[in-house]
């Protein structure tokens, strides 16, 4: 099998990153330093996540402040995007090129840069310290991406389809919902994701729209347990963090790991 | 005039500058069928869109049944269309495929199931019920498809290119299935088509189109022998209709079924080559006027020296200058 030996490489090098972390939670803090084969054997713990879960609030709070927010934002854009990307697909072929060109330079824009402006938004809206106002950043920083996608997506389906629907008497809902929308699963699936991950992942603007202990999320709590202390770097506990941190993702990608990979292949092949 | 059928007066597309539709006067009557023929962006295929209300209409009026639908919701005109592509819903199974336009309708359960069983049932598509689109063979799918275009009940049927995606075979084999499926449902049918054969085998009357304008409309035989201009004599008819200088300003035309071998008396030829077509030669004749292509029985080898006549009232005439037909 020659071939598996460079992929055999390339999962190594991918993985030994989340192996290293999986294997420095489970491991005491002298156990980290210790050297030889010997210290394989001792040093095992669970007591780094015995600590996170037993925090306050206990780690899985912040993991369901992270889901909310995810699925928030996620739904959110999905609802804007889709529509968007439908209308964008429709118009005239130079004022398409010219909306997509202004998605892609939003898209690309360095959002960290925004932070600062959008607190004083949020301060000025009382804002502050509200779960659920954070999906509107989100998903407003998701949306050009998400309508790029989407509106490939759709410019890949037939044009006769939805001409056939439409002399059938579907309404512009009904062609959507009954015709385009479940053509386009893989497509809505692989966006939906990307936009929960960048929720997931996203650390400035939740690190200043949050102050409240009980309403943070992940990263920021992450780098809460990380900052805990001022003498000593807390890496079982972090690890253990981040490995209970993966998990929601882990599962969301093995779920919908089909239809992730033909809407990223969409468009390469006919048929 | 009658008010049933299809009337369209003055229709006409027009997109930025460009004229894709240029007043097109078309009637079809109830049970009557229609081929648009013509080349490949002739305007067959935008007009058959303007009909089904896919197009915005740029002038003129259409009319269905009397009523004046020009500018009427495609969904609402009653018409229905068997799409080049079949355009079957993929995701959808057969049953589904041809439930899904009148569940968006309204009809009650009970009235669906028993039209999709009377359609399933005249298309002898019993049994297929079950699978995607996908799993089904070309010509299952074009029987899907005209069942859902059965379905809508329509006023006005329209096909583009129904044949185009079949094999040679099939065709041949669906064609007359097609037609006498289509005379019997009634109403009146367009079909779309770039293939002479599949116009005259399956429409009752052609239409010729060519750079947007009406060329001429009529049965296939006034077509093939009295075409109304030098574009419809060269487009209809395989092996195509031979063309010499006639008198001053007149072209003549000659289909080559028309010529014949004479012993004497006739235009001197030499036969440059020849294409054996089973029952029949194809003979490429040079001559003082020009090439001429005859289809004859006789065996002949090329360099011979041959007499080619015809009968004066097979002469078509054309005018050099516009092309038109002279009387």
């Amino acid at each position: 099998m020659p071939i598996a030996l460079p992929l055999l490489a390339a999962l190594i090098w991918s993985l030994l990153p989340l192996l290293w972390q999986l294997l420095t939670s489970l491991r005491t803090p002298e156990a980290l330093v210790l050297q030889g084969p010997a210290a394989w054997l001792q040093g095992w713990t669970l007591a780094n996540y015995r600590q996170v879960l037993q925090g306050d609030p206990p780690f899985w709070r912040y993991l369901f402040n992270s889901c909310l927010v995810g699925a928030a934002s996620t739904g959110l854009t999905l609802l804007l995007a889709i529509p968007a990307a439908y209308g964008l697909q429709r118009q005239r072929p130079a004022l398409r090129g010219g909306i997509s060109l202004l998605l892609l330079a939003a898209a690309m824009f360095p959002y960290v840069l925004l932070f600062l402006a959008l607190l004083e938004l949020a301060r000025a809206l009382g804002w502050g310290n509200q779960l659920l106002a954070l999906a509107l950043p989100y998903a407003g920083l998701s949306l050009p991406l998400a309508v790029l996608l989407l509106r490939a997506a759709f410019a890949d389906l037939p044009a006769e389809l939805e001409d056939a629907a439409r002399l059938e008497g579907l309404n512009l809902w009904q062609r959507l919902h009954r015709v385009l929308l479940p053509l386009l699963a893989p497509a809505v699936a692989s966006t939906a994701i990307l936009v929960f991950l960048f929720s997931w992942n996203e650390y400035p603007i939740a690190l200043t729209w949050i102050s409240r202990n009980d309403m943070l999320t992940l990263p920021v709590a992450m780098a809460r347990i990380a900052g805990s202390s001022v003498y000593a770097v807390p890496y079982g506990a972090f690890a253990a963090a981040t490995v209970l941190g993966g998990l929601p993702l882990l599962a969301l990608v093995l779920v919908f790991q089909r239809q992730i990979v033909s809407g990223l292949t969409q468009g390469a092949v006919k048929g | 005039m009658t008010t049933a059928g299809l009337h369209c007066e003055q229709l006409s597309r027009r997109v930025g500058d460009r004229l894709l539709l240029d007043g097109l006067n078309l009637s079809v009557a109830p049970g009557e069928s229609l081929a648009l023929l013509g080349p490949s962006g002739c305007g067959k295929t935008t007009t058959l869109r303007l009909l089904a209300g896919l197009d915005p209409v740029s002038g003129g009026r259409i009319r269905l049944d009397g009523q004046d639908v020009t500018h009427s919701p495609a969904g609402e005109r009653q018409v229905a269309m068997v799409f080049q592509s079949y355009a079957l819903y993929p995701h959808l199974s057969v049953l589904a495929n041809l439930e899904l336009g009148l569940e968006v309708r309204r009809v009650p359960a009970p009235e669906r199931r028993q039209r999709i069983a009377e359609v399933l049932a005249l298309l002898q598509l019993e049994g297929l019920e079950r699978r995607r689109p996908a799993q089904l063979s070309g010509g299952q799918r074009q029987r899907v498809a005209l069942a859902r275009a059965l379905l809508r009940q329509p006023r006005l049927m329209l096909l583009d290119e129904p044949m185009s995606n079949l094999d040679a075979q099939l065709r041949d084999q669906l064609r007359p299935e097609l037609r006498a499926l289509l005379h019997r449902a009634g109403h009146p049918v367009i079909h779309v088509t770039h293939d002479q054969q599949e116009a005259m085998g399956l429409a009752d009357r052609i239409a010729v189109l060519e750079s947007g304008v009406l060329q001429q409309v009529g049965t296939p035989q006034e077509l093939y022998h009295r075409p109304a201009n030098l574009f419809v004599a060269r487009f209809l008819g395989r092996p195509g209709i031979n063309l010499l200088a006639g008198e001053a300003g007149v072209q003549l035309g000659i289909r080559p079924e028309q010529l014949r071998l004479v012993e004497s008396g006739g235009l001197p030829a030499r036969l440059l080559r020849r294409e054996w077509q089973g029952s029949q030669q194809l003979l490429w004749l040079d001559t003082s006027r020009g090439e001429l292509l005859l289809l004859a029985e006789a065996s002949l080898s090329p360099g011979e020296q041959l007499q080619v006549s015809w009968r004066p009232e097979d002469e078509l005439r054309f005018s050099s200058a516009s092309g038109e037909r002279l009387a």
